[in-house]
This record gives C-alpha cells, structure tokens and sequence, in this order.
C-alpha cells in the first residue's frame, strides 16, 4: 500500500524554511570570505591592440605538437574567458595541455565613441588584422580559426572572405541558420524592431540582453539556481564556481549599435547568410568560399543555438573534408561541463593536428581511446563511402550525421 | 531693474525646478519601463521583498563589510546574495500561498476540484510579479504622480496652458488600479480622454503657426504622453497575459495534486511541492513564450517603451538647448567624425605599409 499523500505537516515545512534560512545565513559567513572571483587564469600576454580590442598569446608551458598557431573568436555578447572560466574546467587550458599555439581576441566594452562599428568593421577591420597579426607574427600564410557563438558566424563569414589565410576552420555552437524557431532568442529576434532599439540606446546595454536570457527559463534562472547554490554555500570552493558562472554571465558588453542593426536584421529577420545575400562591406558572403576544412560542432541541447541552426553550415560550405560532430549537452555545458574537457578539446586538438599539413612535432592521436574520435573517425568513414557512391554535391556531413544519443539537459 | 532680476530668477528657478522633476522622472521612467536602477527579474528591489527587508540592514553590513576588504569583485557577490535572499523570498513565499491548500488537504477538506479559492490570487500575483520584475500598481502610481509633476512645472514656465491637463493626469491616475483587474483597455481611453480634453481647451492654442522651442516642446511633450499611453496599454495587456498564464499554472498545480491525492502517491516535503510548482510554471511560461503572439507582444511592448525613452531624450535635447553643454546628438555627430577618421587613417596606414613594403621588394 502507498504511502498516503503529503505525509509533511506544518511543523517539517517549517523546518525546511528554517534550513533555508540557516543556509543562507550560514553561507553568507563563506561569501564574506570570498577574497577574489578569478576567471581566465591561464598565463597570456597582450600582443596586439587596436582601439578597445586586445589580442592575447596564450603562453605555452609544455611544447607546441602543432606549428599552425589557433585564432580563437568569441562572441561579443558576454566575454571571451568563459573557455578558461575555472583552472580544471578551461578548455583554454586544454588545448594548451595538447599542444595547441593559442591566441585569443577580446573585442573590449564599447562605448556611445563604438556606436557606428559595423559588422564590416568587426569582420574586414579588427578580425582581419588579428589574423593578419598572428600570421605575421609565425611567419605563417595561413592560420587556424575557431570561433565561438556569435564568434563562429563571424569566422565562417571571415574564412569565406579570405580562404586564402585560413588553414582550418572550427566554429563551436555557432548560429548560421537563422530561419529556425526552434529557440525563443530566433523568435522573439524576429519580431524585435531593431532600428528603435538601437536608435534610443546607440549602445545597447548588455543588460537589456541579460533580461533576455532571463526570460528564457525564468524560475530556473531566477529562483532554481540560487536555491541550488544554497547547497553549496558552505563550501568555499563550490561557492566560487558558482560565482565565477555568475560573474560571466552577468559581465555583459554592451552591444555596437550599427553591428547589432545589422546582426539582427540581415541574420535573424532576413536570413541572409543562408541565402548568400548577406553583404559585409562591399562584398557578398557565400559560403561555398570555405574550401579548408570544417569541424562544425554543435551541442545537442542548446537552447541559445540550437542544432537546427549550426548543423546546416556543413551543407553551405565548399570544402569536402567537413565533420559535423555533436556534443550532448548544452550551450554552456560546451565550456565548462566535465564531459567537454574530457571530450572536446582533446577531440579539437586532434583534429588541427591531423589537418597541419606536416607542421606538427607527431601525427599520432593524442589519446587513441577516446570514445569521442570514432564519431570524428565515422563520419570520415561515412563521407568517404558517400563520396565514392554519390556527387560531391551530396557530401553533406550535417545530412546524414548520426545523433548521439538522447538530448541533454538545457546549459 | 529689479523686475529684471525677478524675472531671471523666476526663470532660472523654473528651469532648475524642471530639471529636477525631469531627473525624478527619468529614473521612475527608468524603474517602470526598463527595471533599471534598482528593479530586474527577481531582484531584491522587485515589488513583494518583504522578506528581504527584514534582512536588509543586516546584508547592508554584510556588503559593506566586502567593501572594506577592497574586493573588486565585491558587486557580483552583493548580487548573488541579494538574488539568494531574494530567491528564498519567493520560496517562503510560496508557502504562505499555498498555505490554505496544504491546510485544507490536512483537515481532509480539500474536494480535488480546481478551486481557485484555495488560493489568494493576490499573494500568487506577487510572486509572479517577483520573478518577472512587472510593475505594481503602485509604481506606476507613483510614476504618473512624478509626471504630473513634471507638467505642473512644465506648466509654471509655460505660463499655466497645461495645467488643467496636470491635474486631468493626477485624477485619473487615481483610477489606474483598475488596470491590474485585467482590462487592457482602460489605461488608453484614461489617456485619450485626457488627450481629447486638453485638446478642447488648451490644445488649440498650438495649432496656430509657430510659435518657438516652447511650442516644439510642448508638442514633443504630447508626443511623449502619447507614447507613454501606448506603452502602458501594451504593458498592461503584457503583464494581464503573463498573470493569466501563472494563475493557468496555478490550477494546473492544483490539478496534479488532486491527481496525486487520487493515486494515493506520496510527496515527501515542501521542496518536492516546490519542485512541482517551478516545473509546472517553467512549462506553462515556456509555451507561452514560444507563440507568435507572444513574440509578437512582446516586440511591439519594447517598441512602445523605446519610443518613449527616444522622444523623453528628444524632449531633454530641446530643454537643455539653450544650456552650454554637448548634447546628445551633438556628441553623435563627433562620434561619427572621429569613427569616419579613424577608419580612413587606417587605410593611409594599410596603403603606407604596401608602399613600404613595395620598396624594400624593389
């Protein structure tokens, strides 16, 4: 026989608020003795500045396997050292762990002085002369890039403007398709009128984004999530990963007006970047100008990019050697989720190692047990079987690339 | 000549008193429509922080104990700990809500049905109004108190035209709670009838050829009301959807308990009830959020509000005019100077660094 229902009386309820209370305040004894929110940790230094962009060169403490130095690109909503949020969870880190030469840009806070940069700006201006930076810098014709979110749009539409510079192009939970709804920021994008918005604010602050991202699961974000942290108050070290999570996500560049104008209206209204028709400076982008090859990695859950959105820039592309690959977690968990670090970066590494055109110290696999490479390993296989057995028009790795698995929890 | 210096005086005092109105009314502008400055989605300053008062002081001293420290990350804590206090608010909260409920299925009273009676409507709103950050009432309230401030003084320097309208505003707003009943409607025929009976009266007085910057300000000042009016029809249908959804919810709530109590299954403690009650929501919200109509509300209530941010800015630019400071779009103008500068030094510096190169090549 079942229990019956509710057995709590008023006396445990209240019990269990007073433990909530007790938490809170005991807890609030460990935050006092919180002395510094560390984030980005890893050693680099400032290489390069052009107004309040920097670029940094992460420094290499082991030895560098693989000669053809990375460029990572993140977003400019939120900061860039969300890949080396805490020590043991940086894919940063990582990658410098397996022989990676990193170099990282953060494109700074704008100010109203920002107010006219323009995706062309962003794009044929500061992403340029990085690339062009770095590529003088090792002596190198072509380079690596990795792009992030809103970092990954802007390195496809980068490499596709100057494939002559890129040597592999990797973009990470990167929107492309922006038609889909199958997230509310694509929907509510829709029907935001991005000239009032950027005519009041000129800069529009980050804050207005957060209220956003908010609103996306607002009692998870807003009640679950501090309730949760009240169960790892009391312990220090708990506490400041919680803290470092909420110092990224509540340490929110503002946002170009021009560049966002244009970001919402010619991406997320019109779609133009899928269609070809979307123009950067006096050029129209076209995909198919990505000829290096392409690691598109996506992750199964993101309720910010959905898979919906990333996996069809492997069937816009130009280039044959393309791997889809899909990480089964969320937007965030990408960063920082234990699964990634095991999983993300060695498979990352691995990759540009093998498509260094002779330039690495070994050509093994790094780690040859990782479970992560034979999806890497199948859908090479996969790709070279409908290559032999269909028109290269058909050798879509998005198409027919299995999914991993059941979705994961949201980031 | 000492008419004169009353007169400077009186000006001067005029536009002081105005600029003070229109700072208090920025930042109510602010709070109301863009939860800045002190209200966002479930912070401490959102409307039903009783709980959070009664740590107030005590965190007070907490945070400035941080400070002393010299931590610069001290903001992000402060934040955390105010939004844990204010998360545990919405988690007692709750329990004084459902109260009744857990009350009336201890004494066995409790039918199964969907009784909405089980539960206070009133205490449930504010818990939505915490997570959302919606206004209350109240602040809105206390927003049009502060704009019709604003047009008393407005009115003193404009030789009393828009007074009758001032005190239209303050009468009305008397009626605003209404509003929070449900019924989208009211607020803007509230604000057409105050637009119609200025019009009437002292409205047509502008409709004679131009008159100055007094004229333009004013207009620019009716321009502004109208938007504000737009702005809280459209909240008010807003928050009336986001109300219906979280009381949708609710019985919902209600629904699984009377199904739980049926298949005699069990729930151990108020967290699991907690638990029910979040999920219940996040899925109710999150099915609204994902309709056209909703993005479509949604975007055109941003719309509303940004119009009325561009127009009070346009509003400030003609007031400070006369005043021997850089506005604002004369601060937009320099920044399009220096952007268009900067980008064509840049170029001379790429054209200077072929050249150089081409030299050294030769």
């Amino acid at each position: 026989m079942k229990t019956p229902f509710m057995t709590f009386d008023t006396k445990t309820i209240i019990r269990e608020l007073g433990e909530v209370n007790r938490k809170l305040i005991r807890g609030t004894e460990t935050l006092t003795e919180v002395d510094e929110i560390d984030v980005g940790t890893a050693p680099k230094e400032l290489v390069y500045e052009e107004d309040k962009l920097r670029l940094y060169h992460y420094k290499q403490e082991g030895a560098v396997t693989c000669r053809v130095p990375v460029l990572i690109v993140y977003a400019l909503v939120n900061r860039q050292y969300m890949l080396d949020l805490q020590p043991d969870r940086s894919i940063v880190r990582n990658l410098l762990q397996h022989g990676m030469d990193l170099y990282i840009i953060d494109w700074g806070y704008p100010t109203k002085a920002d107010m006219y940069l323009t995706l062309d700006d962003y794009i044929n201006g500061y992403l340029n002369a990085c690339v062009d930076f770095v590529r003088e810098r090792t002596k190198r014709a072509k380079i690596n890039l990795m792009g992030v979110c809103q970092g990954g749009t802007f390195s496809a539409i980068y490499a596709s403007l100057y494939p002559e510079k890129i040597k592999n192009l990797v973009t990470l939970v990167t929107p492309i398709d922006f038609s889909t709804d199958d997230a509310l920021l694509f929907s509510w994008s829709k029907k935001m009128n991005a000239d009032s918005l950027v005519d009041a604010y000129r800069i529009i602050p980050g804050d207005f984004l957060n209220a956003g991202f908010l609103m996306l699961m607002p009692f998870t974000l807003n009640i679950r999530k501090y309730l949760d942290m009240l169960d790892v108050l009391e312990d220090k070290e708990k506490l400041l990963n919680f803290l470092r999570m909420e110092k990224w996500i509540f340490d929110s560049p503002g946002q170009a007006g021009e560049c966002l104008r244009q970001f919402i209206k010619d991406c997320y209204q019109d779609n133009k970047l899928v269609k070809g028709e979307l123009k950067v400076g006096a050029r129209t982008i076209d995909l198919k100008n990505i000829t290096m090859p392409l690691l598109n990695i996506y992750a199964s859950g993101d309720h910010l990019v959905p898979p919906s959105s990333s996996k069809p820039l492997n069937n816009l592309v130009g280039t044959t050697d393309k791997v889809l690959y899909e990480f089964k977690g969320g937007h965030i968990g990408v960063f920082v989720g234990s699964k990634s670090q095991k999983e993300l970066a060695p498979t990352i590494a691995q990759w540009l190692h093998e498509r260094a055109g002779g330039e690495t110290v070994r050509n093994t696999p790094l780690r040859p047990e990782q479970p992560q490479m034979k999806a890497i390993k199948s859908a090479k296989r996969e790709q070279s079987e409908r290559s032999r057995g269909s028109s290269k028009r058909e050798q879509s790795g998005a198409k027919k690339e299995k999914t991993q698995g059941r979705r994961d929890k949201k980031g | 000549m000492e008419k004169v210096k009353d007169f400077f005086d009186t000006w001067v005092k005029s536009q002081e008193n105005f600029r003070e109105d229109w700072i208090g009314t920025a930042k109510k502008l602010q709070q109301t429509l863009f939860g800045q400055g002190s209200a966002t989605a479930g912070s401490s300053a959102a409307p039903g922080h009783e709980f959070v008062n009664i740590y107030n002081s005590w965190m007070a001293a907490v945070v400035n104990a941080l400070k002393e420290t010299g931590d610069t990350d001290v903001d992000v804590i402060k934040e955390t700990l105010s939004k844990a206090f204010s998360s545990s608010n919405a988690y007692t909260k709750l329990y004084e809500v459902w109260l009744p409920l857990f009350k009336a299925i201890q004494e066995k009273t409790f039918s199964g049905d969907v009784d909405k009676d089980v539960v206070d409507p009133a205490k449930y709103k504010e818990v939505i109004d915490k997570i959302f950050g919606l206004s209350s009432p109240e602040a809105i309230l206390e927003f049009y108190d502060q704009i019709a401030k604003l047009m008393q003084t407005f009115g003193v320097s404009a030789r009393g035209f828009v007074e009758p309208w001032a005190d239209a505003i303050q009468k009305n707003a008397k009626t605003l709670p209404q509003f929070a009943e449900g019924r989208p409607e009211s607020l803007m025929n509230i604000f057409h009838n105050v637009f119609a009976a200025f019009d009437n009266t002292f409205g047509r007085i502008f409709h004679v050829p131009a008159v100055g910057k007094d004229r333009e300000k004013v207009e620019l000042l009716l321009r502004s009301f109208d938007d504000i009016s737009i702005y809280l029809a459209k909240n008010t249908e807003y928050q009336h959807r986001m109300y219906v959804t979280g009381l949708t919810a609710m019985e919902e709530v209600i629904k699984t308990i009377a199904r739980k109590i049926k298949d005699q299954e069990e729930i151990k403690n108020f967290d699991e009830f907690f638990d029910l009650w979040l999920d219940t929501n996040e899925k109710a919200y999150y099915a609204l959020f994902q309709t056209k109509e909703f993005s479509q509300m949604q975007g055109e209530l941003t719309d509303a509000s940004l119009s009325v941010r561009k127009h009070f800015f346009k509003l400030m630019e003609l007031y400070l005019y006369d005043f021997p400071i850089a506005l604002r779009s004369e601060m937009d103008d320099l920044y399009k100077t220096i952007y268009d500068l900067k980008k064509k030094v840049k170029v001379l510096e790429q054209q200077i660094k072929h050249l150089s190169a081409q030299e050294v090549a030769a």
